[in-house]
C-alpha cells in the first residue's frame, strides 16, 4: 500500500544515515539509552513490515557503506555520532526507528545548550517522532531535562507538545490517538523488559510536578511557558482526579489574581494597543479559562459560575468564547443561579452600530442586556456597575455567539425564572437579535431554539410551543436611541420571525456549499418536527391561512410609533379564509415556496444533503396534501444505486418518528415505508421495517388499526405479482428484485410480514377466542367451506383478509415464507374464536396431506421452486400443530357430551369429574401455550361453557385464578393491549408499578428498538455502520448484554429449526418469553415451564403489542426482573442456558486460544478451567492463576474446552 | 464536541487522527467509515471544495487538499457549518505551512509543524483558535497577546 503512493510515512522519518553499529555506543551513549536503543530494536522490524518497507540488495550496500562511515565520525565526534547528521543531504534516504529518535532525544538532551543540539531537535528529531502515534513514558526524564535547561522556544514547545501527549495516553491498551505509525503498548513492553522500563506511572507525577511549577510561575518573562505548560496539564484524562484537584487550584489561583484586578480604560479592541501588564493579564486570563473549559463542569460551585460569569468582560475573545460555553452549559443545568450570577455583576450590553471602526455604543440604561448590530457581528459592551465603560468586545467568533444564543435561550425558557419576566424577556429579545447573525451557523442555531430543539429531552409540548413563537411572534428591533450618532441606521418596521426564517433559509438553500444547504435542511426538518407537534397538540390558532403581518400590524398598534405601513387591507385579507395558502404573506404561502426551494434541492449530487432533504420533506409533509410528490420524489431516489444502506435505515427511523408524533398518518407513512421494502428490499433492515408496522398498527389505534394491517400485508403481494392486486399500484411498486442478493432480501421481508401478520392479526381485528360469543357448537354445524368462508369474511373481514393472505403464502411462497406462513396461521387458529379456528383447521389438514393446490388453483403461482411431492412439503411441521387443534376439539367434544349426560340424568358433578375435566384444560393450555402465547386465565381450550365448572373447581380446591399481577401477560404489560376494552388490571398491591413497567418496558426493547430510541434521543456515538468487508471489531461487552443478545438473536438459530412452532421474529418474541417464563414461571405455574422441558418451551412465542414505550425508559438497566425476588427460585427453568454458577464445572483447555477481544480470555492448552456458565456457544471461565494478559476469567469457545 | 480530526493521504492511509470522546473500538469503524467516504466523492474533488456527510447526529465535514484528505467529525455545537469552519483554519494552516497546496511528501516534511498547529486549532475535543496569526504566535511559543 505504501508503495502505490510513492512516499510514506517511513519516508518522513528517514535518515540519512544509518545508525552505527550497536558496538559504536559504548563510546558515546550511557547505559540507559542503549537498554532503550536494545528495547525498541523489535518495533523497528514490526514497523517496517507493517509499512511494507522494501530493502532491496542496493539499499544493504550502502548501509554498510553507511555504518562504516558513521561508525569512523562516531569515533571523531562522539555527540553527533547516534543522531542524523544534516550534512549528508544526498544519500539515499533510510528510515530512522523510533528506538534510533529515543536515542537522539536522550543525547541530545544533554547538550541541549548548543545550538546544533537544538537545531537537530527542531529539524529532525521532534517532528519525526510525531510521526509515531505515541510517546514513550522513558522518554519523560530527557524532555524534563529539555523544558527546564533549554532556551530555544521552538524546542520548548515540542515538549510541551510531547509533555501533553505522555500525560493524555490513557495507557491502557497502548491505544492513544495520533494516527500515524503504530507504536505498541509501553507500560506493557516495560513490565516485560527485565533491566526496569519506566511506565507511565513513574513519569506521569514528575511530568505534573514540573508542569504544575511551571503553571505557578509568576514570572513575567515566563508567561509564554506558564501559558503552555497550563495546557499541557489540561491533557491529563478527566479520571485522574489529583491532576484535576491541582488543575482546579491552578485556574483558580490564576483567576483570584487576574480576574479581578480593575482594568484601566483603553482601547475598544482591547488586546491592541494596549500596556505590558493588561495584555499579560488577558493572556492568563485566556489560559486559565481555556483549562477551566477543559475542566469538567462543576454546576453547583458558585466560585466556578462566578468566575465563567466574569470571564465575559475578558480581553481576549477566545477566553471570551469558553466562558459564554461554559455559562452556557450551566444555564442549561441551572438557569436561575446563572441568571442571578449575570444579574449580581450588572453587566450591560450596548447597541452598537458599527461601521469598521466608527463605533457607536449606546448605554441601555438598566439591566438590558441587548445588543444588535445591522449585519455585523455583535459587538458585546459589559462593565461593572460600579465603573465606567471599560471594554468593548468584538466578538468575531461565531461559536460565541452560538453559545450566547444557547444561553439566551435557556434562561428565557426557564421555568425557575418565571416570576421575573423581566429578565426572561430581555434574553429573548438577545435571542431574536441573533436571527439577524451574518453566520448561518448563529442563525440556524436561534431558529432551533425557537423551535424548542435545544436539548435532547425535548418534549411534545416545548415543540408546539416553539412552532407557536415561530409563527407568530415578532423581532422588534430595539428603538434607537436619540443620542445616536449613527444616524443611517433607519428605524425598522417590526418583523415577524417566520418572514425572516423563511427568507433566510431560503437563501441559504441557493448556497452551493454542501454543508450550508445540509444545515438548511436539517433546519427545515426540526421545523417540520416542531408543526408536527403542534399539529398532534392541537395548538389551535395553527391556521397557517393567516396573513403574518397581521401579527407584525397589531404589534404595530401596540407601538404606535412604527406603524408606517401598515395595510388595513392585508388584515382584511388574512382575516377573510379566501386567500388560504394563496398569499404569499401567509405563513402556508412561505411554507409553500420554501418547500419548493427545498424540493429543488434533492437535485444535489450530495447523496447525505438528498437524504437530510428527505427526511425534511417527510417532516413538513402535512397531513392535509397530497402525498404524491413525496412518494415519487422517495421513489426516484431509491432507484439511485448510490444510497447507502444505513442511510436508507435512517430515512424509514425518520418515518418511523413522525409516525409517532402524528400517529394518524400512519396509513400513509406505511404506504411509503412499502416503496423501501419494493425498491430497495436488499438494503433496509427487516427489523427497522417490522418496527415501523408495528408502531403503526398499535400507535392507529382502535379505528386505524384494520387499516394499519392492510396496509402492512400489502408487502405480502409482492413476491410473486398478483396480477390482480397490482393493478391499484402505481409505477412506483414495481419489484426491482430483480437480482439475487435483493430477492432474498425481499423474502426476508416478507417472512417478517408474514410472522406480523400472524402475531398481530388477532390484535388489529380484536378477534380473540376468549371474547368470541360463538359457542363452537355453531362452528361444528358449517362444516361446509364456502359457508364457513363467507360466514367468516362477514363476521370480521379483516381477519379473514389476513387468514386468506397467509393462507396463500402457505403455498405460493418460498419454503421458508411457507413455514412461518403455517405457523402464524395456527397462531391465529389457537387466539381466534369460530369459524376461523375450524376455518385454518381444515386448511392445515388438507395442506398436510397435499392436494389443496387444485382447489385453491388459481392461488397457486409457482415461484420456481419445486413444491415437493406432497404438495406443500410441511407435513412434518403441520402435524403436531394438527394435533393440538385435535385435542382441543376432542375435548371440546367430550365436554358437550359428558354435559348432556349430566343433564340427562340431572346430576351433579362429582369431584372426580371436575378434577378431570380441569386437568384437561390445565394440559391443553400447556399445549397451546407451545404454540403461542395465550393469557392463561381467559383462556379456555375447552371452549366457553368449560368455564362455569372449571371455576366451580378451582373454588372448591382453592386455586387462585391467575389473573392480576402474578398473571406474566398483566406483569409485562402485554394484558393491557389484549384486554385493550378494559381498564387495565394492573393492581399496586404489592409491588412497585414502576418497576414492573420498566421491566416489562425492557422486553419491548429489540435492537431495532434501540435504534429508534437512539435515534430519536440523537445520540449519536456510535460507530457508523461499515459494509461487510470491513473488520468487525469485537466491543467488550458484559455478560448480561450477552445474554440479551442471545435473546434477541435466537430466532436466527431457530429458523432451520422447523419444529420451533412460531417464533421467527428478528425480535424474537419467542426467546423473549423464555425470558418471562424463567422469571415467572415459578410463581403460579409450576407446571407450565418446569415440567416440560421440552423443545418447545424454548420457542414459544408471545404477543407483544405493546407499544414500544416512545420515551425510552432506561435501557440500561439490565434485563433484571424487579420482581424475582418474589417467586420461589427452585422452579427456575430447568434447562435454563445458564448453567448455575453456584455448581461450576471444571474443565481442561484443548488447544491453545488466543483472546480475540477484551472479554475473551486466552487459553493454553492443558490449562485447568473452572466453566462459570455458558452462553451462545462460549463458556465463560475461571483459571487458577492469571495467565500472561493478566486475565483470570473470560469467555473461550466451547469446543476448547473439555468438560471434566 | 470535536469527536474526530482525520488525515489520511490519497489511497487511504491515516497520517494524522485526533480522536476524542470515541471508544477505541469505534475507531476503527469510523477510520474505515472516513476513508470509504473519501474514496467515493473525493477522487473528482476539487481543491478545498467542502463535502458533508451525516450519521446519526454526528455531522461530517471532509475535503481534500493536494494529495491529502482532510475528514473533520463533530456533534452537538460542531455541526456542519462549525466544522466547515474548523476545516477552513484546519486547511489554510496547512498550505501556510507547505507553503502551497501540499503533497504528500510536502505534508509529511511539515509533520511537526502541523501537529502543533493542530494542536492550538483544537484540543480535548473543543475548537480553540481559529486565528491564524494567533495560532502561528502559539506554535512558536509566543503568548496570544503581545506587548
Amino acid at each position: 500500500m505504501a508503495d502505490s503512493s510513492g512516499t510514506t510515512l517511513m519516508d518522513l522519518i528517514t535518515a540519512d544515515a544509518p545508525p552505527p553499529p550497536a558496538a559504536s555506543y559504548s563510546s558515546s551513549s550511557s547505559v540507559s539509552s542503549t537498554v532503550a536503543g536494545q528495547q525498541y530494536q523489535p518495533q523497528q522490524v514490526s514497523t517496517k513490515t507493517t509499512l511494507g518497507e522494501k530493502k532491496s540488495k542496493r539499499a544493504a550496500l550502502l548501509q554498510i557503506q553507511n555504518d562504516t562511515i558513521s561508525a569512523a565520525k562516531a569515533a571523531l565526534n562522539p555527540v553527533r555520532a547516534n543522531i542524523i547528521p544534516y550534512n549528508s543531504q544526498k544519500r539515499k534516504k533510510k528510515p530512522v526507528s523510533y528506538a534510533q529518535l529515543a536515542r537522539s532525544i536522550h543525547e541530545l538532551a544533554a547538550t541541549s545548550d548548543q545550538k546544533s543540539s537544538q537545531k537537530q531537535l527542531v529539524h529532525h528529531v521532534f517532528p519525526k517522532l510525531a510521526v509515531y502515534n505515541s510517546v514513550d513514558p522513558s522518554l519523560a526524564p530527557s524532555l524534563l531535562m529539555l523544558n527546564q535547561q533549554c532556551e530555544d522556544r521552538t524546542v520548548l514547545r515540542y515538549v510541551y507538545y510531547y509533555l501533553a501527549r505522555i500525560l493524555s495516553d490513557n495507557g491502557s491498551q497502548g491505544l492513544s490517538q495520533g494516527g500515524g505509525i503504530p507504536t505498541p503498548n509501553w507500560d506493557a513492553l516495560a513490565d516485560i523488559d527485565a533491566v526496569g522500563g519506566v511506565t507511565r506511572a513513574d513519569v506521569v507525577p514528575r511530568i505534573v510536578n514540573q508542569l504544575t511549577t511551571e503553571a505557578m510561575n509568576t514570572d513575567v518573562e515566563f508567561h509564554a511557558r506558564r501559558l503552555q505548560a497550563l495546557k499541557a496539564l489540561t491533557y491529563a484524562p478527566s479520571s485522574n482526579t489529583e491532576i484535576l484537584s491541582k488543575l482546579y487550584e491552578i485556574v483558580f489561583d490564576i483567576l483570584n489574581k487576574v480576574a479581578d484586578v480593575p482594568q484601566k480604560k483603553k482601547g475598544l479592541f482591547g488586546a491592541k494597543g494596549g500596556d505590558k501588564e493588561s495584555i499579560i493579564r488577558s493572556n492568563l486570563q485566556y489560559a486559565a479559562l481555556s483549562a477551566l473549559r477543559r475542566l469538567p463542569l462543576d454546576p453547583g460551585n458558585p466560585a466556578f459560575l462566578h468566575r465563567a460569569v466574569q470571564g465575559i468582560s475578558f480581553a481576549d475573545p477566545v477566553a471570551v468564547r469558553h466562558s459564554l460555553e461554559i455559562i452556557s452549559e450551566l444555564a442549561a443545568r441551572d438557569p436561575y443561579a446563572v441568571a442571578v450570577a449575570l444579574g449580581c455583576c450588572p453587566w450591560r450590553y450596548f447597541l452598537i452600530g458599527t461601521d469598521s471602526h466608527h463605533v457607536n455604543f449606546i448605554e441601555a440604561s438598566g439591566t438590558l442586556a441587548v445588543v444588535h448590530v445591522l449585519c455585523r457581528p455583535i459587538y458585546l459592551c459589559c462593565d461593572f456597575i460600579k465603573r465606567a465603560l471599560q471594554d468593548v468586545l468584538h466578538l468575531h467568533d461565531v461559536l460565541a455567539r452560538v453559545s450566547l444564543a444557547k444561553l439566551c435561550h435557556s434562561i428565557s425558557r426557564a421555568r425557575a425564572l418565571d416570576e421575573r419576566p423581566d429578565i426572561k424577556s430581555q434574553f429573548n429579545s438577545v435571542l431574536y437579535q441573533l436571527l439577524l447573525d451574518p453566520s448561518e451557523r448563529v442563525c440556524f442555531e436561534v431558529i432551533l431554539c425557537i423551535l424548542g430543539r435545544y436539548d435532547k429531552t425535548e418534549r411534545t409540548e416545548e415543540r408546539a410551543t416553539g412552532w407557536y413563537r415561530l409563527t407568530r411572534e415578532i423581532l422588534k428591533l430595539p428603538e434607537a436611541p436619540s443620542n445616536s450618532k449613527d444616524k443611517s441606521q433607519k428605524t425598522r418596521r417590526p418583523q415577524p420571525l417566520i418572514k425572516l426564517v423563511m427568507r433566510r433559509l431560503e437563501s441559504s438553500f441557493r448556497s452551493f456549499s454542501r454543508p450550508v444547504l445540509h444545515a438548511a435542511a436539517r433546519v427545515v426538518q426540526e421545523m417540520g418536527k416542531s408543526r408536527a407537534a403542534a399539529f398532534a397538540v392541537g395548538l389551535q390558532d395553527i391556521d397557517e391561512g393567516v396573513n403574518v403581518n397581521s401579527f407584525s400590524d397589531t404589534a404595530d398598534s401596540v407601538d404606535s410609533d412604527m406603524n408606517d405601513d401598515s395595510h388595513p387591507e392585508d388584515i382584511r385579507k388574512a382575516t377573510s379564509m379566501s386567500n388560504v395558502g394563496r398569499g404569499k404573506d401567509t405563513i402556508a404561502g412561505m411554507l409553500a415556496s420554501l418547500m419548493e426551494v427545498v424540493r429543488t434541492t434533492v437535485a444535489c449530487e450530495c447523496i447525505y444533503v438528498r437524504a437530510m432533504v428527505i427526511k425534511a420533506l417527510i417532516w413538513m409533509q402535512s397531513p392535509y396534501e397530497s402525498f404524491d410528490e413525496l412518494k415519487s420524489i422517495i421513489a426516484a431516489e431509491l432507484s439511485d444505486p448510490a444510497w447507502p444502506a444505513t442511510l436508507l435505515n435512517d430515512v424509514l427511523l425518520t418515518l418511523h418518528a413522525r409516525f409517532k408524533a402524528t400517529p394518524h398518518m400512519a396509513v400513509t407513512l406505511l404506504e411509503i415505508a412499502r416503496i423501501f421494502a419494493t425498491k430497495v428490499p436488499g438494503k433496509i433492515d427487516a427489523d427497522v421495517l417490522q418496527l415501523l408496522w408495528k408502531t403503526c398498527l398499535v400507535g392507529a389505534g382502535p379505528d386505524g388499526k384494520h387499516t394499519a394491517l392492510e396496509a402492512v400485508t400489502i408487502v405480502l403481494d409482492l413476491p410473486p405479482p398478483q396480477p390482480g392486486s397490482m393493478s391499484g399500484f402505481t409505477s412506483v411498486d414495481m419489484v426491482s428484485a430483480s437480482d439475487p442478493k435483493s430477492a432474498l432480501a425481499l423474502q426476508r421481508l416478507v417472512q417478517a410480514a408474514v410472522w406480523f401478520l400472524g402475531e398481530n392479526a388477532n390484535y388489529a381485528a380484536s378477534e380473540y377466542a376468549w371474547e368470541s360469543a360463538t359457542p363452537p357448537g355453531t362452528a361444528l354445524m358449517m362444516l361446509d367451506a364456502d359457508k364457513m368462508v363467507a360466514a367468516a369474511s362477514s363476521r370480521n373481514p379483516t381477519l379473514a383478509g389476513a387468514l386468506t393472505r397467509l393462507q396463500r403464502c402457505a403455498f405460493s411462497g418460498s419454503w421458508e415464507i411457507r413455514i412461518v406462513a403455517v405457523q402464524a396461521l395456527t397462531t391465529m387458529a389457537i387466539r381466534s374464536g369460530e369459524p376461523f379456528r375450524l376455518q385454518i383447521y381444515e386448511f392445515l389438514h388438507t395442506l398436510a396431506q397435499g392436494g389443496m393446490q387444485s382447489q385453491l388453483s388459481e392461488m397457486h403461482l409457482s415461484n420456481g421452486e419445486d413444491q415437493g411431492a406432497s404438495g406443500t412439503g410441511l407435513g412434518v411441521l403441520i402435524t403436531p400443530m394438527i394435533k393440538v387443534l385435535d385435542e382441543m376439539y376432542g375435548a371440546q367434544d367430550d365436554l358437550i357430551k359428558e354435559i348432556r349426560n349430566h343433564d340427562n340424568a340431572k346430576k351433579e358433578w362429582t369431584d372426580d369429574e371436575l378434577k378431570k375435566l380441569y386437568e384437561t384444560h390445565e394440559r391443553l393450555l400447556d399445549l397451546v401455550s407451545l404454540f403461542c402465547y395465550v393469557p392463561r386465565a381467559k383462556y379456555l381450550p375447552l371452549g366457553p361453557i368449560s368455564a362455569k365448572l372449571i371455576d366451580i373447581y378451582r373454588t372448591r380446591h382453592n386455586i387462585s385464578v391467575s389473573t392480576g399481577l402474578s398473571d406474566p401477560a398483566v406483569a409485562t404489560g402485554i394484558s393491557e393491549l389484549i384486554y385493550e376494552s378494559k381498564p387495565a388490571p394492573v393492581q399496586p398491591d404489592t409491588l412497585d408499578d414502576d418497576l414492573v413497567n420498566a421491566w416489562a418496558a425492557n422486553l419491548g426493547d429489540g435492537p431495532a428498538m434501540n435504534r429508534v430510541n437512539e435515534f430519536l434521543a440523537g445520540a449519536g456515538t456510535d460507530a457508523p455502520d461499515v459494509d461487510e468487508e470491513n473488520i468487525i471489531s469485537r466491543p467488550s461487552v458484559s455478560y448480561d448484554d450477552m445474554w440479551a443478545k442471545t435473546l434477541l438473536e435466537a430466532p436466527e438459530l431457530e429458523e432451520d429449526d422447523v419444529r420451533s412452532s412460531g417464533s421467527s421474529s428478528p425480535e424474537s418474541t419467542g426467546s423473549v418469553e423464555t425470558s418471562i417464563s424463567s422469571h415467572f414461571g415459578g410463581m403460579n405455574y409450576p407446571s407450565l415451564f418446569s415440567s416440560k422441558p421440552s423443545t418447545y418451551s424454548s420457542s414459544q412465542t408471545s404477543i407483544r403489542e405493546e407499544p414500544p414505550p416512545y420515551s425510552s425508559p432506561d435501557r440500561y438497566n439490565s434485563f433484571e426482573n424487579p420482581l424475582a425476588g418474589r417467586g420461589s427460585q427452585s422452579f427456575g427453568f430447568p434447562d435454563d442456558e445458564r448453567v448455575s454458577s453456584g455448581n461450576p464445572q471444571f474443565g481442561t483447555a484443548l488447544y491453545d486460544f488466543t483472546a480475540g477481544g477484551d472479554d475473551e480470555l486466552s487459553l493454553t492448552a492443558g490449562e485447568e478451567i473452572e466453566v462459570e456458565y455458558e452462553v451462545d456457544g462460549w463458556f465463560y471461565v475461571k483459571k487458577k492463576r492469571p495467565g500472561r494478559d493478566g486475565k483470570m476469567a473470560g469467555l473461550v469457545p466451547v469446543l476448547y474446552v473439555n468438560q471434566s | 464536541m470535536l469527536m474526530a480530526v482525520l488525515i489520511s493521504n490519497s489511497v487511504g492511509n491515516i497520517l494524522v487522527e485526533r480522536f476524542n470522546g470515541v471508544p477505541s473500538e469505534e475507531r476503527l469503524h469510523w477510520r474505515s467509515f472516513l476513508v470509504k467516504l473519501g474514496a467515493d466523492n473525493l477522487q473528482r474533488a476539487s481543491n478545498e471544495e467542502l463535502f458533508v456527510a451525516s450519521h446519526k447526529s454526528v455531522h461530517i465535514v471532509y475535503t481534500v487538499l493536494g494529495d491529502v484528505c482532510i475528514y473533520i467529525v463533530g456533534k452537538d455545537a460542531y455541526d456542519e457549518l462549525a466544522l466547515a469552519e474548523v476545516m477552513f483554519v484546519i486547511t489554510s494552516l496547512i498550505k501556510d505551512a507547505c507553503k502551497k497546496s501540499p503533497t504528500e511528501r510536502l505534508f509529511l516534511d511539515k509533520y511537526g509543524k502541523i501537529c502543533l498547529c493542530l494542536d492550538e486549532i483544537f484540543w480535548k475535543g473543543i475548537v480553540e483558535n481559529t486565528n491564524k496569526e494567533r495560532i502561528k504566535r502559539l506554535t512558536r511559543l509566543k503568548p496570544p497577546g503581545e506587548f
